[in-house]
């Protein structure tokens, strides 16, 4: 067998290069050796690899950017447009509503006796009230996420605290404000409208701040 | 009849049969949606708020119901599908629907699989004219006579 | 103690893998075996190492040794025993220690087979990178994964137990071991194929070597997926199996590079063509499985499986950068002299089926890929918040698997080199027929939808073309007619199809509703009756279940659940399923009843052939088993690359269940 077939089959480099440095005339047409030889110096591959390369280079780059999915969500289409209306019966029976709340700060918090963040969150929100009992510029609206009545008033009478708590029984109150899951909070401004969204637990510092700068913004 | 052709016939008949079958099969599921089905379509298009990746037309848990029973609402009182979903994103944002929509950035996610399947058959097609004009390969005449010589070996 | 121990065996570890890197680095740049030698001996540390992790973390849970923050985090006192055991690697950092021992065992097993040829450099060189990735993990858990964090201060006398969804179901202890076997493995055939770059040898019989690998690895990742969805249906109460979730992607993106890999290695080894396609494959499904760690863990994607978040992420992402420039600087360097002169004569040859197979997993890979880090992409881009879910992917891999359907009838009666149109229509004549009647026979007993049709149809044929090789190879060679790579490789195709089909069915035609039924009622769904007999509130060592008696169709008695966990924020629904070869019946508690005897809301949910899905998985466990089986080699002389036949000559020989090495 030929020395050069032999180089073919073995598809060794080395071999294959000693093989081709044996043709001589142009008189016989291509043949495989020649042909890979020259593809091989087109380098196709190595500039596929290279652009791919580049390719995962950006996307190294946007991973390494992004943060974590828990902190995005607390954009909301709401911002700066009027709060939904929100009516509904309180813990006592009565009639509650935040459009009786108007005039003030508004916390609307969404949660439920068996989320554990909002039990480590109750404690902020009453010394938030107790903190704006005197001048009464702002105050907490609780709604009920997918819980009962008589389980949330368990967990006040537990862990204190005396705002009002809008029942939700069918989550059209959750769905209005395009709630995913308590913890959720929204502050509404004296007019009426959203001015900021938070997942998960707030704290009463983080609600002065908000309000601080909330009114330095005139509203 | 010339004999490829005779040989087609049969393989006619059942391209023929099975065009006919599955033009029958793909009617018939369609047709007006009852309200049900429409809640239960346009629901599977919108995540459950609650859950890490399903449905709300799939989850059992309560925002998942809130959403069910407001389409359902939405869908008796006459509004449009686009209406209930444009509901839907002015108050949970964009994310809250299954499938990127239409335009701009979101596109995206649509056309680059088209394109890159273009661009492979493109690749494949142009490849395949470079092999072809390719001479074929030689054989000389010892190595036919080397062949032969083995499988003759080989077959007794 | 057990900290003690733990820590360290993941240090032990490490210096395993710091110094044998260095000794076979030493080694392969001075040439010098017997550091060669010695180099691979520094296994034996990373697999004590692994072992004594393992054997720390499981005596600290099953001896509720609250000192350790895992254990005080994710054991309890009322968590049954199996349960306590597979809480092992319920949570991320004992995750990693699972990987490390799979690993750590798979590299053994290595160094072992290739002990003979510890002196070859390219033998060397595989050896070194998996020294490098277990060098990773190990470092992952003396860093911000660590397992053994002790609890300063008080130490709880009792903890939370796993995810209440880790504790309901026995799979918990098959699934994600199952998957590590399979995902982890194929750190094996990536180090051979970084090793033949470097060394610039491929023409030698390392891919044989290590084709087994890849099929074992393969096998195991494929049934750590099904394990994964039939785990998913029986737990997670959507009647649901596949989600299209992150970290199914996750699990999935690699599978499909590695599939493609299995096929398009055939081509090199019947015509040393397609070299820079395996390797690529090869060297992106390991890629694809660090990548996938780094989705699933460090929390920039929402998904059912998530990990908490940890500071893991960054450090898995600048492996993944590492890898991936390793691998395309490589392919950069090396690529082209690896090219081979032969071309593809044909594109309606075997070899031009096998290239249409890459290209079209290349592209599901694509599809499912960009599905997942979409909402990454766009957000960065401008700030879009969308979501990819379900309806795009199944919309995208629709027509992919419909073309895949019909290349796995085509391809095994095609011919290499060239096909003739007389051999085509002969060969697949039956399988054809067969095809044509099963869609008439469903459209006229009334079923309806073009997708589910044309996958009942195109499954048939890829069947039908499989069943037909495997006739002709048993009736060729008898019993040994169904081992070896070709054979077991139809089974597999047939395991394919039974799922491809169960898939198309169930989504096309299944049926779900709510029930609001008094003790003693009744509902009928797609042809079933279910009747609700009463619930009742039962206490178990680690929860409490109400549960709803059913009996369905006025047989078996069959109790949906929800369950509460002590600890746990909200209860969860625990479903029960009655399964037939036809249809499965799904039934969920949707809302207790208020007081004993009240009405209670029962969600059935009937989707036909469910059941298929893990048949389907169990006939392609046989099939990888019976592919790897040794088979007789193959005479050297057996006309394989048969000269182009023309219509003259007639077709070439049959290319019929000849197993190969």
């Amino acid at each position: 067998m030929s020395e050069r077939r032999r180089a073919e089959l073995g598809g060794d480099r080395s071999e294959l290069s000693a093989a081709e440095g044996g043709t001589t005339s142009g008189r016989r047409p291509m043949s495989d050796v020649d042909v890979a030889v020259a593809r091989s110096r087109r380098h196709t591959a190595r500039w596929a690899a290279i652009s791919l390369g580049v390719v995962l280079l950006l996307f190294v780059a946007v991973l390494a950017t992004r943060k974590s999915a828990a902190d995005k969500q607390a954009e909301s289409p709401l911002l700066g447009k009027p709060a939904p209306s929100l009516t509904g019966t309180g813990l006592e029976g009565s009639q509650v509503s935040l459009a009786s709340m108007h005039g003030k700060w508004v916390v609307v918090n969404f949660m439920a006796s068996w989320c554990v963040p909002c039990r480590e969150e109750h404690p902020e929100l009453v010394k938030f009230t107790q903190r704006h009992q005197a001048a009464n510029d702002a105050g907490v609206l609780g709604v009920i996420f997918d819980d009962t009545q008589p389980n949330v008033r368990h967990f006040f009478s537990e862990l204190g605290g005396s705002w009002p708590v809008v029942d939700d029984p069918g989550g059209h109150t959750a769905l209005d404000f395009g709630v995913r899951g308590p913890p959720e909070s929204f502050l509404v401004d004296p007019n009426g409208f959203v001015v900021w969204k938070g997942i998960g637990q707030v704290n009463a510092d983080g609600l002065d701040k908000l309000l601080r700068e909330g009114k330095a913004r005139g509203a | 009849m010339s004999a490829r052709w005779r040989g087609r016939l049969p393989w006619l008949v059942m391209g023929a049969v099975l065009v006919v079958a599955l033009v029958i099969g793909s009617q018939g599921r369609s047709g007006p949606m009852t309200e049900a089905q429409r809640v239960r379509h346009i629901a599977s298009e919108i995540r459950c708020p609650t859950c890490r990746n399903q449905s709300a037309a799939e989850s059992d848990a309560a925002a998942a119901k809130a959403v069910r029973d407001e389409i359902d609402r939405r869908v008796r009182a006459g509004q449009s599908d686009g209406e209930i979903v444009a509901f839907m994103v002015s108050r949970y944002g964009s994310d809250i629907l299954l499938k990127p929509e239409g335009s701009g950035v979101a596109s995206l996610v649509w056309v680059l699989p088209v394109v890159a399947v273009v661009v492979a058959l493109a690749g494949l097609a142009f490849a395949f004219r470079r092999w072809r004009a390719r001479p074929g390969v030689e054989v000389s005449a010892e190595d036919r006579a080397l062949v032969e010589r083995e499988l003759q070996r080989e077959d007794t | 103690m057990s900290a003690t121990l733990g820590t360290a065996g993941v240090w032990l570890g490490l210096f395993g893998a710091l110094v044998g890197v260095v000794t076979l680095g030493l080694g392969l740049y001075r040439r010098d075996p017997t550091l060669l030698e010695a180099g691979r001996k520094y296994t034996w540390v990373i697999v004590a190492g692994a072992v004594l992790g393992v054997v720390a973390m499981e005596s600290a849970l099953l001896r509720h040794d609250f000192s350790l923050k895992y254990v005080a985090e994710n054991g309890s006192r009322q968590t049954p025993l199996l349960f306590t055991i597979t809480g092992m690697w319920s949570a991320l950092e004992g995750s990693i220690l699972l990987w490390s021992i799979v690993l750590a065992g798979y590299l053994a097993v290595m160094v072992h087979h290739f002990r003979k040829r510890a002196t070859d450099p390219l033998v060397g060189w595989a050896t070194l990178t998996v020294f490098v990735v277990a060098g990773f993990f190990f470092a992952l858990m003396a860093g911000p994964a660590n397992p053994f964090r002790v609890i300063h201060g008080t130490i709880p006398t009792n903890g939370p137990g796993p995810n209440p969804l880790l504790q309901n179901h026995p799979l918990v202890a098959f699934h994600p071991p199952m998957l590590y076997l399979g995902y982890v493995g194929f750190t094996i055939p990536f180090a051979f194929a970084v090793a033949a770059l470097v060394t610039g040898r491929l023409g030698e019989g390392w891919l044989v070597e290590t084709r087994r690998w890849t099929l074992f690895a393969w096998g195991f990742l494929t049934i750590g997926i099904i394990l994964g969805a039939w785990w998913s249906y029986e737990v997670l109460g959507w009647g649901g199996y596949w989600a299209w979730d992150p970290v199914e992607n996750a699990s999935f993106i690699p599978w499909l590079t590695a599939t493609a890999y299995l096929h398009s290695v055939m081509v090199q080894e019947r015509r040393g063509m397609l070299r820079i396609w395996n390797l690529s494959l090869l060297l992106a499904t390991f890629s694809l499985t660090i990548l996938g760690t780094f989705l699933t863990r460090s929390g920039v994607l929402e998904s059912v499986h998530s990990f908490t978040e940890s500071p893991i992420g960054p450090w898995i992402l600048t492996f993944f950068g590492l890898v991936v420039f390793t691998a395309v600087g490589l392919i950069a360097w090396r690529g082209d002299r690896l090219r081979s002169p032969g071309s593809i004569d044909s594109p309606v040859s075997r070899e031009g089926a096998f290239l249409a197979n890459n290209l079209l997993f290349a592209a599901f890979c694509f599809v499912v890929l960009l599905g997942t880090v979409f909402p990454l992409l766009a957000e960065a881009l401008n700030g879009d918040r969308l979501s990819v879910g379900g309806p795009y992917f199944n919309k995208m891999t629709t027509p992919i698997v419909i073309a895949l359907l019909f290349l796995m009838a085509i391809a095994p009666v095609l011919p290499w080199r060239k096909a003739s149109e007389e051999v085509l229509r002969k060969r697949l004549f039956w399988p054809a027929a067969t095809a044509t009647l099963v869609v008439v026979l469903c459209v006229l007993t009334g079923l309806r939808g073009l997708a589910p049709l044309a996958a009942f149809g195109l499954g048939t044929f890829a069947a039908g073309s499989a069943v037909r090789q495997l006739a002709l190879s048993a009736r060729r060679h008898g019993w040994r007619g169904l081992i070896g790579r070709a054979n077991g490789g139809m089974i597999v195709h047939i395991g394919v199809v039974l799922i491809a089909v169960a898939f198309a069915a169930s989504h096309a035609y299944g049926h779900t509703h709510e029930f609001r039924l008094s003790p003693g009622q009744s509902a009928r769904l797609s042809g079933h009756t279910v009747t609700y007999l009463g619930s009742s509130t039962v206490k178990a060592s680690n929860k409490t279940s109400v549960s709803a008696r059913i009996r369905i169709d006025g047989g078996k008695v069959y109790a949906p659940a929800i369950q509460q966990f002590p600890f746990a924020t909200q209860a969860i629904g625990s479903p029960s399923v009655k399964s037939g070869l036809r249809d499965d019946v799904y039934l969920t508690l949707a809302a207790a009843p208020d007081h004993p005897g009240g009405t209670a809301v029962i969600g059935v949910i009937v989707q036909p052939l469910i059941i298929w899905l893990w048949i389907g998985g169990a006939v392609i466990a046989v099939g990888t088993v019976l592919a790897a089986w040794p088979g007789r080699r193959r005479r050297p002389t057996a006309p394989v690359s048969a000269p182009v036949e023309t219509e003259t000559t007639g077709p070439p020989p049959e290319p019929v269940g000849v197993s190969s090495a």
